[in-house]
């Protein structure tokens, strides 16, 4: 359905190709996920499918593409638009109208169909994608997962044969994220339709895989094959995929089931060594940040509940619950954004309402979850020289912490140019960089790739060892499984758990790690812990 | 704050230029021919010799010969340009850089002379070329002129004006930072009564009474009628020219900067310059059946 014979790409003005020599084919139904780290050339390799690479972004091609049989050479991308859909990161970047069903018909408005044929690829769009409650709603209105199913719609109308997604699930949070995932999957089942997908939450999409293509970066050759191989080497790769690797499990499992077939011996090697329980938070440790009886209300809807905690230095805690369970607005409370309808907030003993600005930034550290709302520079290099000057560090010091979590983003790009996971590890820097004792974070990891969330959790650790304190709120259940020393869950904004985060964590089905739930009922929750305990065990026996 | 060093040579920004709407040698005979006939369409008053009953007569029937003429060159000029070179990308890009000049006239029923439609056509002539800046021109006049109902006898002249505006601002020599900031202001300012001025030698003719000191004589000699012709343009519009051209250099002065670097962000962006080349695989792969 897809073919790539021997493409090479190059971008105008570069010194060395995109893509090298690529020979791939995807077949007919296949759901085909491309991996590989954050600026690989993962989606010059999507844009090339539908021939927006090189039509439109200029460029040297050689060798050739073929899409059911057209070539990208002979057919512009406009007239690929029957046979391939293209869904990108940002939803609401793509659309054009202002209503549903209109942003689902305006994709055959322009291919010139008739309004009959119009009129029932709508309704086919709006029950395949279970839009039909939504058809008449502004799109400002619906949730980012609602949008990104919009979008998939509106190129699904055209009745393309093959799918084309660039991370789209990358600007979601995990609940809206799962959402869309779930409609793709039905999708390929459904309709047998073709799907290359570029993905960074590789746990939800492996087991429903075909082919992987791993994309490794700096020039590599591609690699492609069946998921459960081509997994054993990539260096992106979930927990649970890790496991199965240290494990030395054969066929790699790439489902939870899978793995739990399998994990019987690892567990009886297991048995009796207790991972290492993180050390007890440190009771004497000063209060950082302190929240008694504190309730919000907007109009009618109760954000917070009286809801009563304490963060001390040292601490990383997790907030976790589902959408609209009042997280958000905890984190606003404690950065001082508004005052609360009752009860009082304390950072460092005062009320941050109450600080100036200059005041507030030196004590508070927020990254809001549109964390490009945090920049305004127009390249990156300016942005960190400009969060160097406002906080008075020392030049090349914000710029320091992007490398450490994010490395190799491009200095001269503008800020609206990245990627949603490069966006927000510049915000995180900038944030992080002036090390604030209160650190706010919402929904850090969204759209990092594995290798990114590996380098935020070092860089929190050493935050927290350095006596921060940090909040987070966050769906990242792994996230939350390799840093959170505490584990708070919300629901109808009011604490219903409180504790260290293994204990939250482990016995939730919601919650738990992927590496909990392979080897439930003992309490393991990451790949590194039960390294260390193989170690430890290898020595003795 | 140091204006950073760049090599005028070297910065990609600056060389090559881009040239979204490209000229080719048809396009610009026309638009030579075009601007030609532009010229004449506005001085013909000053030329005119003939004293004859029937140049008398000609000279009521001209402006309205030109009035009909200029929208058709105007669309062979269009035409010729849009001709190969004026893909999707640009087309968007001139779309919405039109609505947005075209919605920078709503606020400004010529109130003093605050009318910015240039500034922004200004700085897209610059950094998008002298083809798309004289494209962009006609457009966001057509554009107001639809959206604010300001269509009349005087709509061509005004679409002329515009275009040679965004055409002369794709043509200033190199500069960066605020050289290049001062000179489209400059330029801005200057354009400004430029373009008045010659739209009221369009007006002039019929619009000054036929016997006033700064009437149009028809025949009287080219000295006369400069005379005269300035005489009337100090007395009518320049003070409203004057204020206009201020607004627009101050306007390109103060937001120059960002709005510069946000039409180089979409150029970039759209990577207007970089050509599509396709060729053969490097080494012939092994069958290539169709996918």
């Amino acid at each position: 359905m897809i073919r790539f014979c021997d493409v090479t790409f190059t971008y105008d003005g570069a010194d060395r190709p995109t893509l090298d020599r690529v020979d791939l084919a995807v077949g007919e139904g296949e759901l085909c996920v491309v991996v590989g780290p954050t600026g690989s050339g993962k989606t010059t390799l999507l844009r090339a499918v539908n021939g927006l690479v090189p039509h439109f972004t200029g460029g040297r091609l050689s060798g050739e593409v073929l899409v059911a049989g057209r070539s990208t050479r002979d057919f512009p991308p406009r007239e690929l638009a029957d046979v391939v859909g293209m869904v990108g990161q940002n939803p609401a970047a793509s659309f054009v109208t202002d209503m549903v069903e209109d942003e689902l018909a305006y994709t055959m408005e322009n291919l010139g169909l008739a309004p009959d044929v119009m009129r029932r690829r709508v309704e086919d769009a709006l029950d395949l994608l279970g839009l039909h409650d939504l058809r008449d709603r502004p799109l400002a209105t619906l949730s980012g997962g609602q949008q990104q199913r919009v979008a998939i719609g509106a190129v699904l109308t055209a009745s393309p044969r093959v799918l084309v997604l660039d991370e789209p699930t990358s600007a979601l949070d995990p609940a809206a994220a799962e959402e869309v995932l779930a409609s793709l999957t039905r999708l390929v089942h459904d309709l047998g339709l073709t799907v290359l997908l570029a993905e960074h939450r590789l746990e939800r999409v492996l087991p429903f895989a075909d082919s992987v293509v791993l994309v490794p970066g700096r020039g590599g050759p591609l690699v492609i094959g069946p998921a459960a191989e081509v997994m054993l080497d990539s260096p992106v790769a979930p927990p649970l995929v890790d496991l199965g690797r240290l494990a030395g499990w054969l066929p790699l499992p790439l489902s939870v089931r899978d793995a739990r077939r399998q994990a019987g011996p690892l567990r009886l090697r297991l048995e009796g060594a207790a991972p290492h329980p993180a050390p007890p938070a440190d009771p004497d440790a000063p209060v950082e940040a302190r929240l008694s009886k504190v309730s919000v209300r907007y109009d009618r809807v109760t954000a917070l509940d009286a809801v009563s905690f304490e963060v001390r230095t040292g601490e990383v805690v997790a907030v976790m619950g589902r959408n609209g369970s009042g997280k958000s607005t905890l984190l606003a409370q404690l950065a001082g954004v508004r005052p609360p309808t009752s009860g009082a907030v304390e950072v460092a003993g005062v009320d941050p309402t109450s600080l100036a600005p200059r005041a507030l930034v030196a004590r508070v550290g927020l990254v809001p979850q549109d964390a490009g709302i945090l920049l305004y520079s127009d390249s990156v290099g300016a942005e960190c020289a400009a969060a160097d000057r406002d906080t008075g560090l020392a030049p090349g010091a914000t710029a320091a912490v992007l490398e450490r979590v994010l490395p190799d983003v491009p200095a001269d790009r503008h800020p609206r140019d990245l990627s949603e996971g490069q966006r927000l590890a510049l915000a995180l820097a900038v944030v992080l960089a002036p090390a604030p004792p209160l650190l706010l974070l919402d929904e850090p990891t969204r759209g990092l790739d594995y290798p990114g969330k590996a380098r935020l959790v070092r860089l929190l650790a050493e935050l927290a060892a350095d006596g921060h304190a940090v909040l987070m709120a966050t769906h990242d259940v792994e996230l939350v499984a390799q840093v959170a020393t505490r584990a708070v869950v919300l629901a109808e904004g009011e604490v219903v758990a409180d504790g260290p985060a293994r204990d939250v964590v482990c016995h939730s089905p919601v919650f738990a790690p992927q590496v909990a739930k392979v080897l439930a009922p003992e309490p393991w929750l990451t790949v590194d812990e039960v390294r260390g305990a193989l170690e430890v065990e290898a020595v003795r026996g | 704050m140091a204006e950073p060093v760049v090599d005028l040579a070297t910065d990609p920004v600056q060389r090559p230029r881009v040239a979204v709407v490209r000229l080719r040698p048809r396009a610009s005979v026309l638009l030579a021919v075009t601007t030609l006939v532009g010229v004449v369409g506005f001085t013909w008053p000053l030329f005119l010799h003939g004293t004859s009953a029937t140049d008398q007569a000609h000279a009521a029937d001209a402006p309205w010969i030109f009035i009909a003429v200029l929208p058709l060159l105007l669309a062979a000029v269009l035409s010729a340009l849009a001709e190969g070179s004026l893909d999707a990308k640009a087309i968007a890009l001139l779309g919405i850089l039109a609505a947005c000049g075209a919605a920078l006239r709503i606020p400004s029923p010529g109130v003093a002379g605050f009318e910015p439609v240039f500034f922004l056509l200004i700085p897209a002539g610059r950094v998008l070329g002298r083809g798309f800046g004289f494209v962009l021109g006609v457009l966001t006049i057509v554009v107001s002129a639809l959206i604010t109902g300001g269509v009349g006898p005087w709509l061509p002249f005004q679409m002329f004006g515009a275009a040679w505006i965004g055409f002369g601002a794709g043509c200033l020599p190199p500069a960066r930072g605020r050289a290049e900031v001062g000179m489209l202001a400059g330029y801005a300012a200057v354009a400004c009564i430029l373009f008045g001025t010659v739209l009221d030698m369009w007006f002039w003719p019929f619009g000054a009474g036929t016997h006033t000191s700064f009437s149009f004589v028809p025949g009287a000699g080219l000295l006369h009628n400069l005379h005269s012709f300035v005489l009337f343009d100090l007395t009518t519009s320049l003070g409203f020219d004057l204020t206009r051209a201020v607004t627009n250099g101050v306007l390109v002065l103060v937001l120059g900067r960002p709005v510069l670097a946000a039409l180089r962000r979409a150029s970039r962006r759209a990577a207007f310059g970089a050509p599509v080349v396709h060729e053969a695989a490097v080494v012939v792969g092994t069958g290539m059946p169709a996918g």
